[in-house]
């Protein structure tokens, strides 16, 4: 455990030799210019000397700006605080950039959706269609600047006659899934051999969105709420903290405290829609229904604080739109009393059902090497050992002056997952009291909101389902390029390893452990693939990776 | 054209997501729990369009769905009824007019027609989310058993 | 150990009957709804002015102001509205509430328009369009009253009073000069 100034001095040791620039921006981190060819043994170093996490990759169209494709690699230590930014530019005519899926296995999917949106090619790897449609046509990259926003070939309805073979594909329409998502399972009897996500049914174009000369950037939170229906509110902070780091907005203490309180709300309703749908998915509907009644008063309680059951919008550019004033106070301290006692109940009574025990203990295991290897997060890390959690590492908002406890698990399997989130419902509601005593008074909304135009922000927030991070380059009057990356996006590559070699009737439970939000996924374009494979693929497609084979 | 018998017994329902972010999904889900219970009225959520009666339909149609939902659509026997649920399914949403999205189901209804497919009956409901007691009303307002609300109006300012 | 495993699936029972029956019957009783739920707006057609900061802010354009002829209209397609508020928070005249109505449905989309027709003044002096209403002109001279000199004319009916007065006072100096 060091200083920021003592990890900036080893940064720079190390990577010296490498960099053309090291920079420290405090609203991002320590950003490191390398050149193409040094990329890889820069990952290297810092992935596993450094022993950083990956956090997310965005890719930018900076042709504009300064005539090159640029590529950002965002990795975090967690015991400082410190984000590590690697930037590397590309040539604007054929951007072509080394592949370090090998060395650092979570980047495999930023490499696949960076080629997709911007036909940046990487060498080394096999590159195939990711997020746009089959019918979608080569060559129209939908990020890129010189394309607009509403640019829409027409569609080609062709319909696919079903695979054959032994192939198990769920979805995208499937009774046990609320989102139209498809997963294939390869299955050898009765256990299951592989699967392929076959995902990105729910991408609406929501970066490039924002970047056209339809909004501004009070009008982005609107647009970030509703990238999720059920943890809305966490990217809306998200993207305001991303700005308000960038220009150095000053944010009054209590609109922090507003925030922070109505994130733990958020997150009580999530954990217990989460346990909800868990439980119907192993038949015990008894479960389903009490937990979502206990659910209803959550959802009363978030309407009196906000004006709305669920998509907030309170959230702005350098506060808030609502107050709390001492009836709500009075509404929320009733509200917890209540849910405290009854979830207790709950919370016995679904551990205490031994065929729910005994259907999640031991099954869809996550080793903690592989865990660390993909770099997952929220919850599906903490019951793999990995002590990780973005309100303790990375404070924001009210969270350095609460103290909470962050539940950890060794046995990484499905039972773990469940008890870590019934912790963390006792975990979120001790916050909101702490919250509640120490609320300051003052105003709400900054004063002097100016957000000048080529800084470059991150913020980042603890969504119920793990890490959410945006980074953001502002440009003039909008955002210039916003990237979002939602935890499920980290978390969904992991389902490969804990599926495999399971009996086929675990499959509903793991899929759902890592409470997957295809939402918060797929916001950007759909890719579709061109390859027509008819085999069973055993080995990975990637050098030494662990890749999800997306596949249409 | 068949004539529409308006069914004033229990419908069986069918929830379609095309891409939705899920928030009106999980109100269609909340009409189920008990603060609202719509099984006392006999509706029920069935696992296949080919029992439905009425699909809930949600989302804006994103492109990779659309032959999908084509597909989901023509296997609903007719009569066919549709309830559109939230500001995405009715108008489009906030991203109406983007490269990956169709447009809701005033657009839908083009493709459908093209490709041979009747609806009998489309009801919309406005919201973000919708609330459940919205969605309940609009199915009460599809099977004839209340008269909407709204009506359009144009008035001068004077 | 028997007897307690044997009675465990009796805590369900006491939890269900600990919370008992919460179905609200809608719509035979009122449905669950706190004072700040956010519903439909309802434009005052008395105080709009046909300014178009709502349509500016709205996030999903469901508010839009166009001008036809002779009129400004603004439409409110409550199809795509988000029900966020923020119109009603940027109205300068405060002509847009935010009302409880949330029973929406409706079997078409034009029945989910609602349209607001403006007249746009005449310039006083050539009888051309201005581009604003009455109200707008009004608004102007209330928080700038020097404006009313100026404000019913259109630029080019500007441009002639401005260079016919300033003709007039050279005259009156060339007279003065003269004599």
């Amino acid at each position: 455990m060091m200083s920021a100034d003592k990890l900036v001095k080893i940064v720079t040791e190390k990577l010296s030799g490498l960099a053309d620039e090291i920079r420290y921006v405090e609203s991002a981190g320590i950003i490191v210019r390398v050149k193409p060819v040094n990329l890889r043994e820069a990952a290297h170093i810092v992935h596993d000397d450094i022993d950083a996490y990956f956090r997310t990759m965005m890719a930018v169209d900076e042709r504009p700006l300064n005539n090159t494709f640029a590529a950002y690699y965002v990795f975090g230590r967690d015991q400082e605080g410190v984000n590590i930014i690697i930037e590397t530019h590309a040539d604007p005519l054929t951007p072509v950039l080394p592949t370090i899926a090998d060395i650092v296995p979570a980047a495999d999917w930023y490499e696949l959706e960076a080629w997709d949106l911007l036909g940046i090619r990487f060498k080394d790897r096999k590159l195939h269609r990711f997020v746009l449609p089959d019918d979608w046509p080569e060559g129209l990259y939908p990020l890129r600047k010189d394309v607009e926003y509403t640019a829409r070939p027409s569609p080609r309805i062709t319909y696919k006659p079903p695979l054959q073979g032994p192939r198990l594909p769920v979805g995208p329409y499937h009774p046990a899934l609320h989102e139209p998502e498809y997963f294939e399972l390869f299955v050898e009897g009765e256990r299951v051999v592989d699967v392929e996500y076959n995902g990105f049914h729910v991408h609406r174009g929501i970066e490039k969105l924002a970047e056209s000369l339809r909004f501004t950037y009070q009008k982005v939170p609107f647009l970030a709420e509703r990238i999720c229906g059920i943890c809305g509110f966490v990217h809306s902070v998200a993207y305001t903290l991303s700005v308000e780091n960038a220009a150095k907005i000053e944010v009054p203490e209590r609109a922090q405290y507003i925030r922070s309180i109505v994130l733990e709300v958020e997150r009580l309703h999530s954990h217990l829609l989460w346990l909800g749908v868990a439980c119907h998915l192993l038949g015990y509907d008894a479960g389903f229904m009490h937990s979502w009644r206990i659910r209803e008063k959550v959802m009363v309680l978030a309407e009196l604080l906000t004006g709305s059951r669920k998509t907030y919008g309170i959230n702005l550019v350098g506060g808030v739109r609502k107050d709390i004033n001492t009836y709500k106070i009075t509404a929320i301290n009733n509200t917890l009393a209540w849910l405290r006692s009854e979830f207790t109940k709950l919370a016995d009574l679904v551990t205490s059902v031994p065929q729910i025990v005994r259907r999640a203990r031991g099954t869809g295991i996550l080793p903690r090497d592989e865990a660390r290897k993909l770099s997952v997060v929220g919850p599906v890390a903490r019951a793999s050992g990995l002590d990780r959690d973005v309100r303790r590492d990375y404070p924001y908002c009210a969270y350095k002056d609460v103290s909470f406890k962050v539940p950890v698990y060794t046995e990484g399997d499905n039972l773990a997952r469940v008890l870590v989130r019934v912790d963390e419902i006792f975990e979120a509601m001790n916050i909101i009291e702490q919250l509640l005593d120490q609320l300051p008074g003052g105003p709400i909304m900054a004063e002097e909101i100016e957000v000048p135009e080529g800084l470059i922000g991150v913020g980042n927030v603890e969504a119920p389902r793990g890490e959410d991070i945006h980074v953001i380059i502002t440009g003039r009057g909008r955002p210039y390029r916003w990237r979002v990356r939602a935890p499920t996006y980290q978390n969904i590559p992991a389902l490969r390893i804990m599926l495999h070699d399971a009996p086929l009737a675990d499959a509903p439970l793991t899929i759902a452990s890592i409470d997957p939000c295809f939402s918060c996924t797929d916001r950007i374009v759909v890719i579709d693939l061109k390859t027509g494979r008819r085999e069973k693929l055993k080995a990975p497609s990637i050098p030494g990776g662990c890749g999800c084979k997306i596949w249409v | 054209m068949l004539r529409v018998n308006p069914l004033k017994k229990s419908v069986w329902v069918f929830h379609l997501n095309t891409g939705s972010c899920n928030a009106c999904d999980i109100e269609i889900l909340d009409a189920l729990t008990p603060y609202f219970d719509v099984e006392r009225f006999g509706i029920k959520l069935v696992a296949s369009p080919r029992h439905a009666d009425l699909v809930l339909f949600t989302g804006p149609i994103t492109r990779k769905t659309l032959p999908k939902v084509v597909n989901a659509l023509r296997a609903v026997p007719r009569p066919r009824y549709v309830l559109a649920i939230g500001a995405c399914a009715v108008g489009g949403g906030i991203w109406y007019d983007t490269y990956s999205v169709i447009g809701g189901v005033e657009e839908l209804k083009k493709i459908l027609e093209e490709n041979g497919i009747e609806i009998d009956k489309i009801v919309y409901v406005p919201g973000c989310p919708a609330r459940p007691e919205a969605i309940i009303y609009g199915v009460a307002v599809l099977l004839g058993l209340v008269e909407q609300k709204v009506h359009g109006e144009v008035k001068i300012a004077e | 150990m028997g007897l307690k495993k044997l009675f465990k699936p009796f805590k369900l029972i006491s939890v269900a009957r600990h919370s008992g029956v919460v179905t609200v019957l809608y719509p035979y009783q009122k449905p669950l709804i706190t004072a700040e739920f956010r519903g439909k707006i309802s434009i005052d057609a008395s105080k709009c002015m046909g300014c178009g900061a709502c349509a500016n802010t709205c996030p999903p354009n469901a508010l839009i102001l166009s001008r036809r002829d002779n009129t400004i209209i603004l439409n409110y397609f409550i199809g795509r509205c988000i029900f966020c508020g923020r119109c009603a928070e940027v109205c300068p005249v405060g002509a847009i509430t935010v009302t409880h109505e949330f029973e929406l449905a409706s079997m078409s989309t034009r029945d989910l328009n609602e349209s607001l027709v403006h007249q746009v003044e005449k310039c006083s002096g050539c009888g051309g369009g201005l581009g604003a209403t009455r109200r707008m002109l009004q608004y102007v001279i209330l928080h700038s009253p020097t404006a009313e000199n100026y404000v019913h004319l259109c630029p080019n009916c500007r441009k002639k009073r401005f260079i016919n007065a300033l003709v007039m006072k050279m005259g009156a100096r060339t007279e003065n000069v003269e004599s």
